[in-house]
Order: structure tokens, then sequence, then C-alpha cells
């Protein structure tokens, strides 16, 4: 049997095509910080639909989690690449042309592109005014300071942090910084409007229909089933295509043109639409001699640029993410997501997790080489147990951390030798609360057609619950259809992220298969899972489960160069119950792939608020030359067990990996990417190190 | 101006500017949707055509370029090549969008090297990217239409 991967046949959002459809451009502000002057657009051809800020000044304004967002930036553009204006043309040259000839006038205003500087009392303001959105993905207590740039303050307090680190005999401290990364999907954006009797209809690549649905309709004031989002198979996705990306411009074009309207975004493009947030992590680590684990404080900032998209979630997750698997009895976290000059940064594979397993993976093992301890057994000796409470209260079932921990252990010979080699542990979290429906239709010719908001853009959970639902319907998976979602045809989901969808959706198709097996012809299934956390003291229920897994990496460096090669990299990942095999191996080597480029090259380079490598030349992914000759992985299964998602938990262990595999050689790193100039810097500080008299 | 060439086969003859790119003509007028932008620069192979039997970055190939030529996608392989099947066995793709451009570059690889080394494919496919990262199960893919 063939599949349409092989024969070209998918039919990405960039390939819709609809009758007398225009195609779309962007004008975007050059300058960081700029007031909006007069916008002349006199010189473009007549026959060129322009949107300029005055078309869209009366719309709604949008945003995930706060309301900061108008369709163009209309007051101020506030990073160096913001919308200013459009143009719809019959063809793509046309469209170019008349960007070329329309005229803005801008006022240079003070800029930040620093999160911990933004802070500063000083610091030019991004916002006046930060007010929470009303999209239920603000599913949290947002906790915006007015008058700051921080849109969101979240804190986590367990026992008495100051009491911890004054019974402590060791205490480590660093800070730690993370890149921002670009998702480079290998799809870009694209979406594709057009308005029929008052009614939106959009063709686009989202993970996130609902939510860009609702946001639509708060921008043009109208109802939400009066729009229709559609979501073809996307080409990569990785957490760029979720929210309000490119719909909101090509929906008024397309209202104005009165015409269907597509945009695709350049690639260089992709830079100034949604990046990784980059991130200061401060760490101070305390125990007492016997390495028990006593106190551990962690400070973070997110960056989240110029919009705060789902910063806010990122920042709470980063924080709540921050104490990690351990027994640890004096906790506490302040992590801030920070408005700056910059282009938007937003939701990637990892989801904020990345950046602290990084700082607080790197901090056990300069607590393990204090104590002259193995990091392996410091690891083991304080992990979370089965039935133990985590840092926010919450009890944990399924526990496996020291099953990954071990497995990974073993997969790099670590118990042979432990020169050149690193370990991590991770705990990540899944969206949570959250809800999920599916209905399942039975049509005469004995097919079953899924309604379903899951998204599709490579990870194969179209493929996984298909499977699950041949499963439960005891017939040939071939039986099972899945078309795009359609927001007109599906029940409300929550939205594709977090590596929810094999477990709620097949939760929810449990329901569904009854329900039809007991109808006849349509079965709907619905799952909601409570929870949610306290923002001020990060008690309560941060994730119903959690995705548990490990890294191990072998490495071999050079000292006169400072290259950095991966022998060996290996993750376990803590899978339930595998549902699809092949797919789940490429989630997880997809990940530590995607990890690898995190932690050795991939970073956005920023030069006065502008993005200096925006191509995929200056800017690198990993390539097959990149890939250890041994990349390796676990799948972990227990009869019995829950589905656990696998799309992300084998991306944050790599860059700690790494950089622990370093730190056995005396190499101490602290920011990702991990630079050669950085290792050389490291190598001087150790000799430096040595020549002190003991 | 006319450009005609041979597309999968097929005699074509089209209008396209002469300062066109192939990418654009096989797109638009062609409908051959498998060949897709990326980087737009050449570095990455989504847009990879075979031009002659060579892999070519269609992206930055001038249309007029292909006068007289044989063009190659995977619409002309017809799904059953075995490569394609060297893939599908291999589950060697996620998303799918760089996929025909391994394929192609690929095919062109086995043609000159029936047992290539995993080193040789790796060369070989150094210029498509897969940001799914499916360089593992592509390898695999690559042994297995080989084999």
């Amino acid at each position: 049997m063939t599949d349409p991967r092989v024969t070209g046949a998918v039919r990405y959002a960039q390939d819709v095509e609809l009758e007398g459809m225009l195609e779309a451009r962007i004008l975007r502000s050059p300058f960081p910080h700029a007031r909006i002057g007069r916008v002349d657009t006199s010189a473009v051809p007549a026959g060129i639909v322009v949107l300029t800020p005055g078309d869209v000044a009366d719309l709604g304004m949008y945003g995930a989690q706060i309301k900061d967002q108008t369709v163009l930036a209309c007051d101020r553009a506030r990073f160096a690449g913001d919308p200013v204006a459009a143009v719809a043309a019959a063809t793509l040259r046309e469209a170019d042309e008349a960007l070329a000839l329309i005229d803005v006038e801008y006022e240079e205003l003070d800029s930040v592109f620093d999160a911990v500087e933004a802070c500063d009392q000083d610091a030019p303001l991004v916002h006046d005014r930060h007010n929470v959105s009303e999209n239920d993905a603000a599913y949290f207590g947002i906790r915006p300071q007015q008058g700051t740039n921080v849109c969101h303050r979240f804190r986590l307090q367990q026992g008495d942090v100051e009491a911890g680190f004054a019974e402590a005999e060791v205490v480590v401290e660093e800070t730690f910084r993370t890149a921002g990364a670009q998702h480079a999907h290998m799809e870009p954006h694209a979406s594709v409007a057009q308005w029929q009797d008052g009614r939106l209809e959009v063709w686009t690549g989202t993970q996130t229909p609902f939510n860009l649905r609702s946001d639509l309709a708060g921008v043009f004031g109208i109802a939400e089933d009066q729009i229709r989002i559609v979501c073809p198979p996307m080409g990569g996705a990785f957490g760029a295509k979720t929210f309000v990306r490119l719909e909101a411009i090509v929906a008024c074009l397309a209202r104005k043109a009165g015409r269907p309207v597509r945009a695709i975004l350049e690639r260089n493009e992709e830079w100034l639409t949604l990046n990784r947030h980059p991130a200061e992590i401060r760490v101070r680590l305390g125990a007492r001699a016997d390495g028990t684990l006593l106190a551990k404080e962690v400070e973070c900032w997110a960056d989240t640029g110029a919009y705060a998209d789902c910063g806010p979630g990122v920042a709470q997750k980063m924080g709540f993410a921050a104490p990690g698997p351990y027994r640890i009895p004096h906790v506490s976290v302040e992590s801030r997501c920070v408005y700056t000059n910059l282009p938007p940064n937003g939701a990637f594979r990892g989801y904020g997790q990345m950046q602290t397993v990084w700082a607080s993976e790197r901090a056990m093992d300069m607590l393990a080489e204090r104590l002259d301890a193995d990091p392996l057994e410091l690891r083991l000796q304080n992990l979370l147990q089965e039935g133990d409470r985590y840092a926010t209260g919450e009890e944990l079932h399924d526990v496996r951390f020291a099953e990954c921990l071990e497995a990974a252990a073993a997969a790099i010979g670590w118990h042979e030798s432990r020169q050149g080699k690193g370990l991590c542990v991770l705990m990540k979290g899944m969206q949570t609360p959250s809800r999920a429906g599916i209905a399942i239709e039975a049509s005469d010719d004995g097919t079953y057609t899924l309604r379903c908001a899951t998204a599709e853009m490579g990870q194969g959970a179209r493929r996984a619950i298909s499977l699950l639902a041949a499963e439960l319907l005891e017939v040939d998976v071939a039986r099972v259809r899945f078309p795009d979602p359609d927001t007109d045809l599906v029940p409300y989901d929550t939205r594709t992220t977090s590596s929810r969808s094999t477990y709620i959706m097949g939760r929810a198709l449990v329901d569904a298969v009854r329900d039809l097996k007991e109808n006849g012809r349509r079965g709907y299934g619905e799952v909601e899972i409570p929870g949610g956390l306290d923002p001020d003291t990060g008690q309560g229920v941060a994730s119903h489960h959690w995705h548990q897994g490990a890294g191990a990496a072998e490495v071999r460096v050079d000292e006169e160069t400072g290259k950095v090669e991966v022998l060996h990299l290996h993750a376990a990942v803590y899978a339930g119950r595998v549902v699809n095999r092949a797919g789940a191996e490429l989630q997880n080597e997809g990940s530590m792939i995607m990890g690898l480029g995190t932690t050795l090259f991939e970073t956005v380079d920023i030069a006065d608020g502008q993005v200096t490598n925006a191509n995929l030349s200056d800017y690198e992914i990993p390539s097959f030359m990149d890939v250890p000759i041994e990349l390796t992985h676990d799948l972990l299964e227990r009869d019995g067990a829950d589905v656990h998602g696998l799309g992300e938990t084998a991306l944050p262990p790599v860059p700690p990996s790494v950089g622990n595999a370093l730190g056995s050689l005396g190499i101490h790193v602290t920011d990702l990417p991990i630079s050669a100039e950085a290792v050389l810097g490291a190598v001087d500080r150790r000799a430096g190190a040595r020549e002190v008299p003991a | 101006m006319r450009i005609a060439f041979t597309a999968n086969g097929k005699g074509v003859e089209v209008d396209a500017r002469s300062d066109e790119m192939l990418l654009e003509v096989l797109r638009r007028d062609l409908g051959l949707t498998s060949v897709r932008a990326t980087c737009g620069i050449g570095v990455c192979g989504a847009c990879t055509a075979l031009v002659d039997g060579e892999p070519i970055s269609t992206c930055l190939l001038l249309a007029p370029l292909v006068e007289g030529r044989q063009v190659t996608t995977v619409e002309g392989l017809g799904g059953d090549d075995p490569v394609q099947r060297g893939f599908v066995e291999a589950h060697a793709f996620q998303c799918g969008y760089c996929t025909p451009g391994m394929i192609l570059t690929a095919k062109r690889l086995l043609e000159e090297s029936p047992r290539p080394s995993e080193e040789e494919i790796r060369l070989a496919l150094a210029g498509n990217l897969c940001r799914c990262g499916c360089y593992v199960k592509i390898v695999d893919a690559v042994r297995g239409a080989a084999a």
C-alpha cells in the first residue's frame, strides 16, 4: 500500500486554491519600536487591495492569553517585523511590487531587547496595559504586573527555602541562559480565507482551530459559529502553528477584496512570526553532605518578545517544571513572562521545560561534582517515588523516573566509565485542565468517519487515533476515516499541543465507541481533565499525569577547536503503552535530533533588534551529517498502563545530557547553544583552576 | 516566453517569464505540488526535481534552462517505485513535506551506487533537510530500496 507522502499527494494549506483567489504580502516595520505616522498608499495601482492600520483600527484586539494584538500595528510598531500594512493582488509579483509603493512614516522610540533589562524600572514599556484574554487558551490565573513589562508572574512555594539553605552543607548556584530558536517547519505558515454571506471560512495550518476561531470572532465582532476553520495537514509545526498567525490579516484582506485571499510566508518572515522564548534561569540548590536535597530556588525570565501569545503559559510551565523530579522539602520558584521589542516567542516543542531542565539538570551535576558523588547515584537517591507529592502538592502515580534514568545510563555504559558521559532525568507537564470530544459516524459501506479536531502535523496523531478507534470498533484500520478537521463538523477540543492528543482522544474514543454501539449510526465521547495551579503559590494540579524521561550522551571534544562531537545519544521515555510503534520511534528520534540543534548550534541572532540570520543558510538545522552514528532510545511500557504522549519528552533531556558529558571532562558550560568559543573558554578556566595550589 | 520540455514522460509547453524559477512553473502551470518551497536558497532540498536524472533545487533553476530536457518529480514515479516502497516500509516520514525531494535524491544515488554504505547515504542526502528528524529511518529506507 502506498502513502500520499511518497507520491506527493498530500495537500497542505499552502496548496489550497479557491476560484478568483488573490495572493497576499505583508509590509513590516523596519524599526524595533516606532510610532506609526501616515501610511501613504497613493502610489499603489488601482485593482490592488491594500490593508492599512486605518482599516483595522476599529476591529477587536486579540491574543491567546493577553489581548495585546491588533490585526496590523496601529499606533506603534513593537518589533522589527511587526506587520503595518498588507496587500492582495492577482499574482505574488504584483503584490510584491505594490508593497514597495507603500510609504510609512515612523518615529523611532527607545527599545529593549533583553528580558532581564526589560524588568528595570526605567525600561521602555512595550505595552501600556495588559488585559487578560477571554480566549479559553487563557486557562489559568494570569498575573500581569501593570506598569511593567511583566505580563505574567508565576510563583511556587513549598516549605521554607531560606531555612532549607541554612540547613544545607553544600550549596551550588549558577545562572544559565538558553537562546531563541526558530521552529523551521518545512512548510511555511499558509492561510486562505474567504467570506460567504457574512460567514468567514479559513483554511489554515493550525494546531488550535477552536482558539483561533474564538480570537477571530473577537476581531470581527461576530459569533463563533459564523466562522469555519478547516485544518489541512501541516508540513511540520512544532508549536509554531498555534493561535492567530496570518489568519486575521488574510481574513481582513478577503473581506475588503470580496474575494478569497491566500498568504504564504516567505522563509525569512518565519523568524518575524514566532520563535522560542530565550530564557535566563538562576538556580540555587542546597543539600546535606550525604547528598540529600534540601532546598532549591529558581528564578526565570522568559523573553516573550513584543506580543505575549502563549508566553504566560510557557513561563508558568518553566516555573512548575523547575523543581524537577526530586524530593526537595523547600522550594521557591519565581518565573516571569517579559515583553521586549523582539519578534514574538511562543510554543515550541518542549514548551518552557527545555529551558528549566537545562538549568536544573546542569545544577544537579554541579552538586554531584561538589559532593564528589556519582551523578547517577545522586539522582537516584533523591528521585520522587510512587505516591510522593510533587512541589505543587499533587500526588504522583505510575512513577517511572528511576527506570528511565537507569535505562539511559545503561545504554551509554555508565557503569563501565563516566568519562565524557552525561545524564539527565525530567518530568514534563501535559495541558491541564483540558477537554476533548470526538464523534464517530458509521456509513453503509462499512467505514467509520472520525469527527475529531486533532490536527496532523507529522506527529502521526491521525494514525494513532485511527488505530485506537479500529481496536475499539474491532475493525481493520483501513475502514476508519479521519478527514481534515473542520470546526463546522468536529466537536470541541482544547487544542493539539503538549503531547496530549493520543491520550485524551483515546479516552474520549472509548465513550464514543460505546455510544455508537448503543445507538447504531453515531457515537460521541468526551473527556474533561480537571486541575490547574494557583499562580501565586504554585499549589494544585499542574499536570493530570506527567511525561517522564531521561537522556544520556557520550561526547568527544577537540580541545584545540572547541568542537563537540556527540558520539552516542540516548533517550529513555515512559510510553505507558505504545499505540503506533513506528510513529512513537519517529517522535523520539525527531525530538532528539531537534534537541541536538538546540544543544549545539541553533540560535536566533539579534543585532539592534534585527534578526540577522533569518534564512536556512545562516540559521542551521540538523542535517544527516549532524546525527550521531549511535542515536538510540527506549520506549518503556507497562501492562495495563495508560497511553502517555511522546511528542516532546525526548527533546529537553538532550542539552543537559551533552552539557553534563562536557562537565565530566571538567568543561563547565552554562549557555545554550554550546558554542565552540564557550567550550574553549571553559577549557581555559579548567586549566586555570588546576593551577591554583591546593 | 514559451518553454518546451518533458515533465514526467510527457511533452509540455508552458508560458513563463524568462526570470521565473522552475519551481514556480512546476507548481503553477503543471500542478506538480510535490515540489515545495522552503528555504528559497537551494539549501534544503524540498524543491528537488530530477533534471535529466540529476537532482536539482528548482527554486534556483531558471525555468528556461529546462528547454528540451527531462524533468521528473515523484508524481512521475507512479507510487510503486522501489525507493517509494522503501520509504513506506521503513516509515521514513512524518509530515511528508521533504519526502519527495528525499526520494528523488535517493533514486539518483542508487543509480550511481546500487549498494551504498550508510556514510554514502548520509553524504548523498546531506542537502535534503527534514525538520521532523526522520533521518535514521530514511537511511533504513534507502538501504531497504537498495536490497
